[in-house]
């Protein structure tokens, strides 16, 4: 084993019933925890991107403004030295701060001073077209060779000064250039219109109620971002001949379906990209097969679960099919396969119950909510547990028995919905 | 032994080229084994090609590249020959690999030729059962070859090698950190000198005894650590009505991490005259439990053939259904002569002696296989 490998676990029932063809595997990816520098300078090799709202409404209140400049510092603060960087003020346009010419610069002392002050002078005023924010970044990065390439998408609105379409294609033209994370601030931002971008840019989405807790988080964000070692790793997946891949989900830390984002890579196998990986990372991914059914005694291989690098092989994981007439065997319900469908229902269940209370079907709000009440407390997912609780009262969480909360504050709900995705582990 | 009184060297060390004498396990030159034991699924071979897809590759996991359907590996069948000794393993007809492992060895001794055998038949619903049955069997055939080499008790010695199996899939389990399911397997020995019979069991892999001048005294030298067994001894069922019921498959005795304090049964007889051990898993006698039965299917080939025989015997299994892998071994008693030529250097049998004292204590031994539950030494 080589210090690069990655660990590929599967965990499956690999026994089918005669005639079963649904074959399930939870498949969890770790890097190493010494993955040898990106470089050996540190900080060569990377590039970070800071976008920070600058339109009119950051004025009101005044606090997101001068919350977004500290959180713009602080986020400075803790770029290593020698990755390249550069802060962009987004409006109805875009504009390059700091460096001002449009380039990126090498992070130092002196030149993370000179940003901040730059930063300090930042003034709201303009409108919002997150398109032409994303399409400046992409063209800062294009100009530097850094192969780890990462951005802070920082607003307080909704995407008004262009059109959903010229979002759409900013975002396809920064697919595979840089990765993404977006923070809404306040409440008057869209959960959607971010999980787009960040769903796309293999980021986090998230929202920050108070201005105060923004530097925190941005510091969080960077570091992050500092540990990541190897970029643009894909999981390809190979499946036999006529066999039918039903999905390819990510899911922990949080669910992400991935089976939209397939490249064909070779015969009978396509790559989905996982972005960036830290020093002892670890993901979990559930792979769903349809094969053509073997006869009694048969074992077929279903898939192959590589980690790839470019050329490089990182790890590789076999997901198989043998079909038995043991019962005893054929009806083991894998305890992580299962921990997991019940993980993508909350989240699904959430995002269901959400978008009905929105459109006032109170009746399927409640049903939907009460289900993700009873999903999460089954799973010991508390975190989602509280969430929900903020926006239902739980009469029995056992049987997802719940009342639809009369009031409930926005900041809660979209709170909810941008971390309905999260899960929580199964024990190994 | 010295020099001066030895016989003709035998042979030549296949390592070395110096002499050797037929009563050395090891070479005097270069201390090469001379008769290593053999276990199967030792040597694994890589499958080159797909059945059903022409010119498609194999994978190194041993699947088509194109269909992904796990390509038949020589491991899925394999046959051992001592001579002396001889063993059939298959994967049969309904199981996706082979879980059965079977060891065999001769060791040289002053009293002439022992023949050994050890079957493991993994349990299938614990976790890695093939290795657990093959690294059982090695543990076992190892400990065993090396007591009888040292002229060891032999009760004690396969009692002892039931231990050495029960560490490996401790090791095994610790290895593949499976504490859940710890990998099991069923074990039954057979130790055969030119005057006993040593069995030694836990759960439902059985040793029979074959005798080839009285069809009748063909019996079962072991009982089964399992359900249907105990409902047999209470006289609630019937052995075919526990054969038909699948609970009563289900074994209460087993080697694996999960059950360290299990102890072995161990038997030991003296037969009456010549004949054949034969020890197998349950894929062979689910088929053909009665004794008399499968003496019928083995004699009287298996006292000239033992490879011939077992390969007849688990055809045999594979057409009766193959719903289980199955394993054969077949030790003819006495284990006389040199491998491969039976009967050139052996000691007369019990049969040559009609009437000596010995061959009355055998008879009346014969008459009942006395259980003893050894107490191990630790």
């Amino acid at each position: 084993m080589s210090q690069t490998d990655f660990t590929v676990e599967v965990f499956q029932n690999e026994y089918l019933h005669d005639g079963g063809r649904d074959v399930n595997a939870i498949v969890t990816v770790t890097a190493p925890d010494a993955l040898p520098s990106a470089s050996r300078a540190e900080g060569t090799g990377r590039a970070e991107i800071i976008i920070v709202d600058c339109s009119g409404s950051m004025d009101y209140p005044h606090t997101k403004i001068v919350q977004a400049r500290a959180a713009t510092a602080a986020a400075l603060d803790v770029i290593r030295d020698g990755v390249a960087f550069a802060v962009i003020a987004g409006t109805e346009g875009a504009r390059p701060v700091f460096p001002p010419d449009g380039s990126l610069v090498l992070a130092n002392t002196a030149t993370r001073q000179a940003a901040k002050q730059v930063v300090a002078n930042l003034r709201p005023a303009g409108g919002t077209a997150m398109g032409t924010w994303l399409r400046l970044a992409g063209r800062l990065f294009a100009s530097s060779p850094a192969a780890l390439r990462h951005a802070i998408l920082l607003t307080d609105g909704r995407n008004e000064h262009e059109t959903s379409e010229q979002l759409t294609a900013a975002i396809q033209a920064s697919e595979g250039v840089f990765s993404c994370d977006c923070r809404g601030v306040g409440t008057d931002w869209e959960v959607a219109e971010l999980r787009r971008i960040s769903t796309a840019l293999l980021g986090t989405v998230d929202i920050i109620p108070d201005p105060a807790g923004l530097a925190a988080d941005f510091e969080a964000m960077i570091q992050t971002a500092m540990g990541k070692q190897v970029a643009d790793v894909a999981l390809r997946v190979w499946t036999p001949q006529h066999a039918e891949l039903r999905f390819v989900k990510q899911v922990a830390p949080a669910v992400e379906d991935l089976s939209g984002r397939r490249t064909l890579s070779g015969p009978q196998a396509g790559d989905y990209p996982t972005g960036a990986w830290g020093s002892g990372e670890s993901r979990d991914y559930h792979v769903c097969v349809q094969v053509t059914p073997g006869a009694v005694g048969q074992e077929m291989l279903a898939a192959r679960v590589s980690l790839v690098a470019g050329a490089d092989m990182l790890g590789q994981g076999l997901v198989r099919a043998i079909w038995t007439d043991d019962e005893a065997l054929s009806t083991r319900i894998s305890p992580n396969v299962a921990h997991y469908t019940g993980q993508a229902e909350l989240a699904q269940a959430i995002q269901d119950g959400l978008e009905a209370r929105k459109h006032g079907d109170e009746e399927t709000a409640t049903a939907k909510l009460g289900r993700a009440v009873a999903l999460a407390e089954q799973s010991g997912n508390e975190d989602t547990a509280k969430l929900l609780a903020k926006v239902v009262d739980v009469v029995d969480a056992a049987t997802g028995t719940v009342r639809l909360k009369k009031k409930v504050d926005d900041a809660d709900e979209m709170a909810l919905d941008t971390r309905s995705t999260k899960t929580v582990r199964t024990r190994k | 032994m010295t020099a001066e009184s030895r016989p003709e060297p035998a042979d030549a060390c296949p390592s070395c080229g110096q002499p050797v004498w037929p009563g050395d396990n090891f070479c005097e030159a270069c201390r090469a084994e001379l008769w290593p034991a053999r276990v199967s699924g030792d040597r694994q071979e890589a499958p080159v090609a797909c059945p059903s897809c022409p010119g498609s590759q194999v994978d190194a996991d041993g699947y088509c590249e194109s269909c992904g359907h796990k390509v038949p590996s020589a491991s899925d069948h394999t046959e051992l020959d001592l001579g002396l000794i001889a063993g059939v393993t298959d994967r049969g007809l309904r199981h996706h690999r082979n879980e059965d492992a079977m060891a065999i060895a001769v060791a040289r001794t002053s009293e002439g030729p022992v023949s050994l055998a050890v079957v493991c038949d993994g349990v299938s619903t614990s976790s890695n059962p093939d290795e657990a049955a093959h690294a059982g069997a090695r543990a076992a055939i190892g400990v065993l070859h090396a007591a009888v080499r040292g002229g060891e008790d032999l009760a004690i010695a396969s009692a002892r090698a039931v231990k050495a199996a029960q560490q490996a899939l401790g090791e095994l389990a610790d290895q593949h950190r499976l504490a859940m399911n710890a990998p099991s397997a069923t074990f039954v020995s057979a130790v055969l000198t030119s005057r006993a019979v040593v069995v030694c069991w836990l759960g439902d892999s059985r040793a029979y005894w074959l005798d080839a001048g009285t069809a009748a005294d063909a019996r079962q030298l072991t009982l089964d650590d399992s359900v249907g067994q105990e409902l047999v001894n209470r006289g609630l069922l019937s052995e075919a009505e526990a054969l038909a019921s699948p609970g009563a498959h289900v074994v209460t005795g087993w080697i694996g991490a999960d059950l360290r304090e299990a102890e072995p049964h161990v038997a030991q007889f003296t037969p009456a005259g010549r004949g054949v051990v034969l020890i197998c898993s349950d894929g062979l006698w689910n088929y053909r439990p009665e004794a008399a039965g499968l003496a019928e299917l083995a004699l009287p080939a298996a006292v000239t053939d033992p490879l011939g025989a077992a390969a007849a015997l688990v055809r045999f299994a594979i057409d009766a259904g193959g719903a289980d892998n199955v394993t054969a071994v077949l030790a003819p008693f006495p284990p006389h002569g040199q491998p491969g030529q039976p009967g050139q250097h052996g000691q007369p049998g019990p049969h040559g002696q009609p009437g000596s004292a010995a061959s009355d204590n055998a008879a009346a031994a014969a008459a009942r296989t006395e259980e003893s539950r050894t107490d191990e030494p630790d």
